[in-house]
């Protein structure tokens, strides 16, 4: 054997030990997925803690934003392979030719009290119902999402009318002061800011914009892009199955210790808050019908237009 | 170091911020007394959840600094002694220099993505223009006999920018640096808040999320020490790479 041959030889062993770690690392898929720091993601880290990713030799790489301003536009740019996302601005931008679909379910009401949303006033206001707020400010975290759609049906459903009430937007953790200090008459806010506002002992909550109007609608998806769905529909299989995995084991555990502390431990809430604060029905599927009832709830509430057929929105991952 | 008047207000804020936490002056979860945020500011520094992120913004400021500053005393001089430059350039430069940074964040999020480049190039953006300014206003305060006598001694037109202009131009440079200085860190954070998970920016926004006031005003606290301890440190810096100008007295006290 010459020297060069040998030396050949030598490398394809070094090669062939190396190889098996080498392919696994390749083999690993990164995907960036946009979320927002509420309890709808909590299946998504369960799913990230547990394991259930790398079994599918996916990489998890979250992005936190706080409000969906740079989720969807970032899922267009490519920055993002999925997006969890309220169900309005989603449709806002299939309605606008964008080509989102759905991969998956992420939160919905519940199908009666307590839910996620919550409309609070002083406790001094008087403030009852929608009726009661017509002329008054009512400020939601941001305007055409869906704390303001089922805010808006929420002061229909309860004798108001939803054009006669002012809304302004108020970031979710400063809407507590803004109430208390008088900048507004009420406020729809969502878990965990719901829990922490009750503690300040000066507000009260009137109503639950989605339970009571809508029992088990629709709330909040993960939303991809259906050219890359197309292209590589395989890697959005495993990582579905690795996300419902996650589902299935926050669903095991409602109302445990072990669910608020994973909670607890990506948001950051604390633990003594996360033992008060409502929790969504996390879920796996999008329905048509739960599509359909938001489109029409949306028409109903000025965001009209021309939206495709549901059905067609649906990926098979969140069939 | 005696203690000045100043640092007496400071204190008599602190403990009015103390005092009226304490009391319920300001009843509001959001407003925690200072004691507390103190507390919650030596307890993430000492689980070392703050130190790394703390780094990754110097880091991003310091990069975003270091590209813009130089961009910006390379492009004042070129201003200046090559006015083609500025007849092509000078028209951009002056429509962009009032863009605000954040309102160009999506744009920049399209090209450059949500990690390191853009935020990074966020902070150059902003650092460029302060220094740019100064540096032009740095190149027409040079003696002229200076130049004069360079080019009686035949020094051609780099070697006369790079050994007369730019260190004559230097204190004026390095002024508009430590303008740029404080806006970077402003930037960086700002930028971290947007998207991404990294550094102090990603932090508060996510402390403020979770209902952590102290751990909010803690952050705050962290960012005001900070900028002051870099300022302090660029002041002592520039004062050992430009003694010469100290020694000529042209200066402001400062």
């Amino acid at each position: 054997m010459t020297q060069a041959t040998r030396r050949a030889a030598l490398m394809g062993l070094g090669a062939s030990t190396l190889a098996t770690p080498a392919l696994n690392a390749q083999a690993l898929t990164k995907m960036r997925v946009s979320v927002i720091p509420v309890l709808d993601v909590a299946p998504l880290h369960a799913a990230i803690a547990q394991g259930y990713f790398a079994a599918e030799g996916i990489e998890i790489d979250t992005s936190t934003t706080a409000g969906g301003a740079t989720g969807l536009p970032g899922l267009i740019a490519g920055q993002f392979r999925a997006v969890f996302s309220n169900g309005v601005s989603t449709m806002l931008g299939v309605r606008e030719g964008q080509e989102f679909k759905f991969i998956s379910g992420a939160s919905r009401a519940t199908q009666g009290p307590p839910d996620i949303l919550a409309v609070l006033v002083r406790k001094d206001s008087g403030i009852r119902s929608g009726k009661d707020l017509e002329g008054k400010r009512i400020a939601s975290n941001t305007r055409n999402n869906i704390v303001w759609l089922r805010g808006m049906a929420w002061v229909e459903k309860t004798g108001g009318d939803w054009r006669k009430v002012n809304t302004v937007e108020i970031p979710f953790p400063q809407m507590a002061d803004a109430l208390i200090g008088g900048r507004v008459d009420a406020v729809i806010s969502s878990e965990p800011f719901v829990a922490a506002a009750l503690e300040t002992g000066q507000i009260e909550r009137i109503g639950w914009p989605m339970s009571e109007t809508q029992p088990g609608c629709t709330n909040a998806h993960y939303v991809g892009m259906g050219p890359d769905l197309a292209r590589n529909g395989e890697i959005f299989d495993r990582w579905a199955r690795a996300l419902h995995k996650g589902v299935d084991w926050v669903n095991e555990r409602l109302g445990q210790p072990a669910l608020l502390e994973l909670i607890s431990n990506f948001s950051r809430v604390p633990m003594e808050r996360m033992r008060n604060v409502a929790l969504p029905a996390y879920a796996k599927n999008v329905t048509a019908a739960e599509i359909d009832e938001l489109v029409g709830t949306m028409q109903r509430y000025g965001l009209t237009g021309r939206y495709p057929a549901s059905v067609s929105l649906i990926h098979k991952t969140a069939q | 170091m005696r203690p000045s008047s100043g640092l007496w207000l400071v204190l008599a804020l602190m403990a009015l911020w103390e005092v009226s936490a304490r009391l319920h002056w300001v009843d509001s979860p959001n407003w925690p007394p200072l004691s507390t945020v103190v507390v919650a500011l030596f307890h993430d520094i000492a689980s070392g959840e703050l130190p790394p992120l703390i780094g990754g913004t110097l880091w991003r400021m310091g990069a975003g600094l270091a590209a813009g500053s130089i961009a910006g005393v390379v492009v004042g001089l070129a201003f200046c002694l090559a006015p083609v430059t500025r007849l092509l350039l000078g028209p951009a430069v002056e429509l962009l220099r009032p863009i605000p940074v954040p309102a160009i964040i999506p744009p920049l999020v399209l090209f450059l993505g949500l990690d390191d480049p853009m935020k990074i190039t966020v902070v150059a953006l902003t650092a460029f223009f302060p220094v740019l300014t100064n540096t032009m206003q740095g190149v027409a305060a040079v003696e002229a006999e200076a130049v004069q006598m360079g080019r009686t001694f035949g020094v051609g037109p780099l070697r006369r920018a790079a050994f007369i202009v730019l260190p004559a131009t230097a204190p004026y440079a390095l002024a508009g640096v430590r303008v740029a200085l404080g806006l970077s860190l402003v930037v960086a954070v700002v930028a971290e808040m947007i998207a991404g998970e990294a550094g102090i920016g990603h932090y508060l926004v996510m402390m403020q999320f979770a209902g952590r006031a102290p751990e909010m005003y803690a952050t705050i606290i962290l960012l005001a020490v900070l900028g002051y301890a870099l300022n302090r440190g660029f002041v002592a810096m520039e004062r050992r790479a430009i003694h010469w100008w100290f020694a000529l007295g042209r200066q402001a006290d400062g």
